[in-house]
């Protein structure tokens, strides 16, 4: 989130899209509602599906599953359309001023396809989606937004195609819904009114899913909604602690603090710095990206500690590298499994069998390997995946050992939630028999591994002898029996290594003393004199005038801006700030744009407590400590973009510098109402038999979907073996309209098949007027709904059903590989005795 | 009864246009009173268990609206409404339920002789019977968790609820909170509160933007004590009481042959 859960109090229009928070964020609901009776707020839900959120609404908009960008693409066409954009706002602080190369061009001339495409690397070649740039290397910017060639004009003539007729007939929606919705949403584009947009798996499991999000930036910066209180853009995380994982590196392509993993072209330190260091002639940009090498440094010197030197390029070496292009995410890892490529596995912490998209395909995978370790709280349809249905117990010579681990009670530590607060926890109780936390299942892990490279060598230790391991008490082997989590969280912070000066002061100034915890990340160095595991979370245990201070830990209830900030209530990554690109929620001069919900102002009275001079801000933590903007020192307010600016045009993406509509893998039309090009050009198509889809197939012609209910969690390994709440969704079920009922002639409660091109699963039908169908370029599109809690392993008598993946396909997103489990086609089947 | 007088009732306002259906208070429930559960299947709905149960003191029911053109979906909190002057307790023969000065209508299993009057009496069919139970079966209902009010501490459901769907305190405080958001937010609610005057006025009462009737509530309970009108009707206990009951045990006992868990036609039975 670029705000934070409590700040939905201060919106005036709230848009939930792509998540339903009623069912699976309830206590987000509490700021929903809280807006909605104090400020009046309106509370807008666009869903496939009536949710328990929309009964909370005060407009709800069904849409199709899948057309997220047609939807929101009107509406861009809509603000611009109306001049309803928030003018001061995007000319200055987003690149719509900023004049395109001549030579790029967009969908509505190449038919659905942006400049440099090549059809047999189902890549795009990117240079045409540069910005023009004067004989000082400084981009050239028009800021009458008059020039045909800037991104405001280029933005415009793009969503001109998505006509309100042309959604309408896409989306399924009415066009007068369409049009209450618009016009809702973009009355925040006023200095003193503010809108959010709530997002969650329902905007990412799409082979368009970062696109979804960019429309909807889009909106946010053409409406200047981001960075002020109530606004932006959030993410409602669908694990308690994914954000927490994520910032520490858990996906394939980055490390910690979203530095990217390295890949094997990158010989040295250097050329990674190079390459991830962008540059920009910008006088006002902050262009943070430009500390990458701090931060990469840092965190050699966390790892490898004292044997990472200069000599040795901090060893960076040492650390694993993918293969150029290469793309090690999750539906690659299965296709490769499949293909017995990999010998063991480790299922921490999940339940691939039942989370994975295209379950069959995964469960036959796993049978593939020599040896799993499953690290669960419980055995699960990994774990017996063996004995699941369809296998032959005889024919699967995989070795499975299952780890129990620690629950989250039953330890201690940090989580991060999705508003970037990072909270400790404490143990509550010990372990379970011998269940232990996942840090010492590590910890036995690490130790036996680098014994044996000790004892046996082998092809490259170097990487493993070399780790720093200082988490505990290390007895007369060198072995810890227990990690210490302070100990980790410390290194995840960082140390000055040596008194770290700054050098730019006269006479330079002592920043930190060898040996104690760094203060932020603004200290850290790359020459090998600080340390910092995770430079996005350096300041959360640091050290004040000596004294140690885990700030996770902290529990103050201030709130001194009346904003929910809270800003001595645990930590917040970056440096605490509350609410990121905050320097957005104010005028070039500082003052806030709406007075009312001051984020951040400038006094320019006041004296900062660092320079010693009149002039400080004042309010939440600010996107760094420059002056305002119109001031000669002054800096732009989106620090981590290049330019400074926020981007319109965002040419970083591998579909488009504008999200442009395309149909899921697997879609009921023939073709794209908006061009020839049906999917996004450039996903990944797998080959394999089990990866088949089924488009515009009369097979399967229902849309589906898939959810989760409020009772049950993920796979509900965790919850169906929970009876309180088993009892309450005791069962797989499939949503449907009663017209699609009447069709089929189902009745409500009725046990269906549901089948697609992967496979198929039996459901309760629950049939509802909660869906409703579509009417899609003139013909009826059914979508019906299933939740994926369910596995076949428990309830032991089999009374769950099993897993919605069964049906979902593989195939990713362009950008991230997500699987698009939330638009395919199934088909549902009555069946003989169906009716209890 | 001076000490009835100065001990304030309490009582809970239920604005139903803020729950979100969640069941969170579903689940503190169970936990804070460790009740078990009854095997449940998918019945085309999310509503679950069908019915209050033994097991199950409090639940949401999920009413799907039908209620003109547009979609609506109602989430509807039941639980024993604890009645000022209450049916259960005037009906039992044997004092075992109790209407405690501070609000909670509590039931004494001691007492209890497992005649099932209450069940008769009550007008929100809430006391339920542990059919399951072959030894020493109870009436089980919502205790409005007065363990917990006796301490200070705040109802289970209430506790956990993340969108203060429930207003907890006084009666009178309530009755004034609810009269003070109909007043404050004119078109939004119906104007009525459910549970000021029904059976003579309940401790739980009921805010809602929607008819009460289309919401399932009975609205041909009178404003006037039931008790009365039990009495009426326990003058001729041989005659339809006594019948009741015998059919009622005749079901058990028919029912707890074999192993006496056949949890689906229990559920047919309830309803």
């Amino acid at each position: 989130m670029t705000n934070h859960f409590i700040d939905f109090k201060n919106a005036d229009v709230i848009l939930v899209m792509g998540s339903n928070p009623a069912s699976n964020h309830p206590v987000s609901m509490k700021w929903i509602l809280k807006a909605m009776e104090e400020r009046g707020a309106k509370l807008i839900v666009v869903d496939p599906r009536f949710t328990q959120t929309a009964a909370k609404a005060n407009v709800y908009a069904p849409m199709r599953s899948g057309t997220d960008i047609p939807f929101l693409g009107g509406m861009i066409k809509y603000i611009l359309d109306n001049n309803l954009y928030f003018r001061e706002y995007v000319v200055k602080y987003t690149n719509a001023s900023v004049l395109v190369n001549p030579d790029f061009k967009g969908p509505g001339e190449l038919n659905g396809l942006f400049s440099g495409y090549d059809e047999k690397t189902r890549k795009y070649d990117k240079k045409t989606w540069s910005f023009q740039m004067d004989e000082n290397g400084i981009p050239k910017k028009d800021p009458t937004l008059k020039d045909p060639h800037c991104v405001y004009q280029l933005l415009k003539k793009h969503y001109s195609r998505y006509t309100i007729d042309k959604v309408s007939s896409i989306t399924g929606t009415p066009k007068e819904k369409l049009e209450e919705v618009y016009k809702l949403y973009a009355s925040t584009g006023k200095p003193n009114r503010v809108g959010t947009e709530l997002y969650a798996m329902g905007w990412t499991q799409h082979t368009i899913g970062t696109q979804n999000i960019r429309t909807m930036t889009i909106i946010q910066l053409l409406l200047g909604n981001m960075g002020m209180a109530g606004g932006g853009i959030n993410a409602l995380r669908g694990e308690s602690n994914v954000q927490g994982s994520t910032d520490q590196g858990l996906l394939f392509n980055t490390l910690t603090g979203y530095l990217a993993t390295p890949s094997g072209s990158l010989v040295d330190l250097k050329s990674y710095i190079e390459k991830y260091t962008p540059k920009t002639k910008e006088p006002k940009s902050v262009n943070w990206w430009s500390n990458r090498a701090k931060y990469i440094t840092s965190y050699l010197k966390a790892i490898y500690g004292g044997r990472a030197t200069k000599d040795n390029d901090f060893g960076y070496a040492w650390l694993p590298k993918l293969d150029e292009g290469m793309n090690a995410s999750w539906l690659n890892l299965f296709d490769q499994m499949l293909k017995g490529k990999f010998e063991g596995f480790f299922a921490w912490g999940q339940n691939p069998a039942c989370s994975s998209a295209n379950s069959n395909k995964t469960r036959q995978a796993l049978a593939k390997l020599k040896w799993m370790v499953n690290v669960n709280l419980f055995d699960n349809e990994t774990g017996s995946f063996w004995k699941g249905p369809g296998m032959n117990p005889k024919d699967v010579q995989t070795e499975v050992f299952l780890l129990p681990c620690a629950s989250s009670v039953e330890k201690e530590g940090s989580l991060a939630n999705s508003g970037r607060w990072v909270q400790w926890r404490y143990k509550a109780i010990d372990p379970i028999g011998q269940s232990k936390p996942d840090a010492d299942i590590a910890n036995e892990l690490y130790y036996r591994v680098k014994t044996l490279y000790q004892k046996e060598g082998g092809k490259f230790p170097a990487p493993i002898l070399n780790l720093t391991w200082n988490y505990g008490q290390k007895d007369a082997l060198g072995k810890i029996h227990e990690v210490n989590v302070h100990n980790v969280a410390k290194e995840i912070n960082g140390y000055y290594l040596e008194d770290v000066y700054d050098k730019t002061a006269t006479p330079p100034k002592l920043l930190g003393k060898k040996g104690e915890l760094c203060a932020t990340f603004v200290h850290l160095q790359a020459d090998g004199t600080t340390s910092c595991g995770n430079w996005i979370y350096c300041q959360s245990y640091t050290q004040k005038e000596g004294k140690i201070i885990n700030m996770m830990a902290r529990r103050g209830k201030g709130d001194p801006t009346g904003l929910g900030l809270y800003p001595e209530w645990s930590w917040a990554w970056p440096v605490n700030r509350r609410i990121i690109y905050n320097r957005a929620s104010v005028d070039p001069d500082g003052k806030p744009w709406d007075p009312k919900r001051a984020v951040i102002k400038w006094d320019a009275v006041k004296e900062d407590p660092v320079s010693k001079k009149p002039g400080m801000w004042v309010g939440d933590v600010p996107d760094g400590p420059a002056p305002p903007m119109a001031t000669e020192k002054g800096k732009l307010p989106f620090i981590m973009m290049t330019n400074g600016v926020g981007g319109l045009f965002g040419p970083g993406l591998a579909d488009g510098p504008f999200p442009e509509h395309y149909e899921a893998l697997e879609c009921p039309l023939e073709e794209n109402m908006l061009s020839k090009q049906r999917i996004n050009p450039t996903i990944k198509l797998f080959g394999d038999k089990a990866d088949a889809f089924f488009s515009c197939d009369m097979r399967y012609p229902f849309v589906a979907t898939t959810y989760r209910v409020s009772e049950h969690w993920q796979t509900g390994v965790m919850t169906r073996h929970e009876p309180w709440l088993l009892e309450m969704q005791p069962q797989m079920f499939v949503e449907m309209s009663e017209e699609l009922a009447k069709e089929k002639s189902i009745q409500n409660g009725e046990k269906v098949m549901v089948k697609s091109g992967r496979g198929e699963l039996w459901a309760i039908a629950i049939v509802t007027s909660r869906f409703k169908p579509f009417k899609i370029g003139g013909s009826t599109v059914h979508q019906v709904g299933l939740p994926w809690h369910f596995g076949w392993q428990y309830p032991v008598d089999g009374s769950g059903g099993d897993s919605a993946n069964l049906l979902t396909p593989t195939v990713g997103d362009a950008n991230t590989m997500i699987p698009e489990s939330k638009a395919f086609m199934v088909n549902v089947v009555k069946v003989a005795g169906g009716r209890t | 009864m001076t000490t009835t007088a100065q001990i304030a009732q309490k009582g809970v306002l239920v604005d139903l246009t803020r729950c979100i259906g969640c069941r969170g208070c579903q689940v503190a429930c169970k936990s804070w009173n460790e009740r078990s559960v009854k095997k449940t299947i998918n019945r085309g709905e999310y509503t679950n268990p069908q019915k209050l149960n033994s097991d199950t003191y409090t639940r949401i029911e999920f009413l799907e609206g039908a209620f003109g053109q547009a979609p609506a979906w109602h989430f509807i909190k039941d639980q024993c409404m604890h009645c000022k002057d209450p049916a259960c307790a005037s009906a039992c023969p044997v004092g075992a339920f109790k209407k405690l000065p501070n609000g909670p209508v509590t039931y004494d299993f001691d007492k209890c002789i497992g005649c099932r009057y209450c069940m008769i009496a009550c007008p929100f069919q809430v006391p339920k019977y542990e059919w399951e139970k072959r030894i020493f079966p109870w009436v089980r209902k919502c205790t409005f968790c007065s363990d917990r009010i006796a301490e200070n501490l705040i109802p289970a459901c209430i506790k956990v609820c993340p969108t203060k769907t429930m207003f907890y305190g006084d009666r009178d405080a309530v009755v004034a909170e609810a009269q003070k958001r109909l007043a404050d937010n004119p078109g939004k609610y119906v104007n009525h509160i459910y549970g000021k005057e029904e059976a003579g006025g309940t401790s739980w009462m009921y805010i809602s933007s929607v008819p009460f009737e289309q919401l399932g509530f009975n609205m041909k309970i009178p404003a006037k004590n039931l008790p009365d009108n039990t009495w009426a009707m326990l003058r001729e206990i041989p005659v339809k009481v006594v019948g009741f009951v015998t059919v009622l045990s005749l079901i058990a006992i028919f029912r707890n042959r074999g192993n006496g868990h056949n949890a689906e036609s229990k559920h047919k039975e309830e309803n």
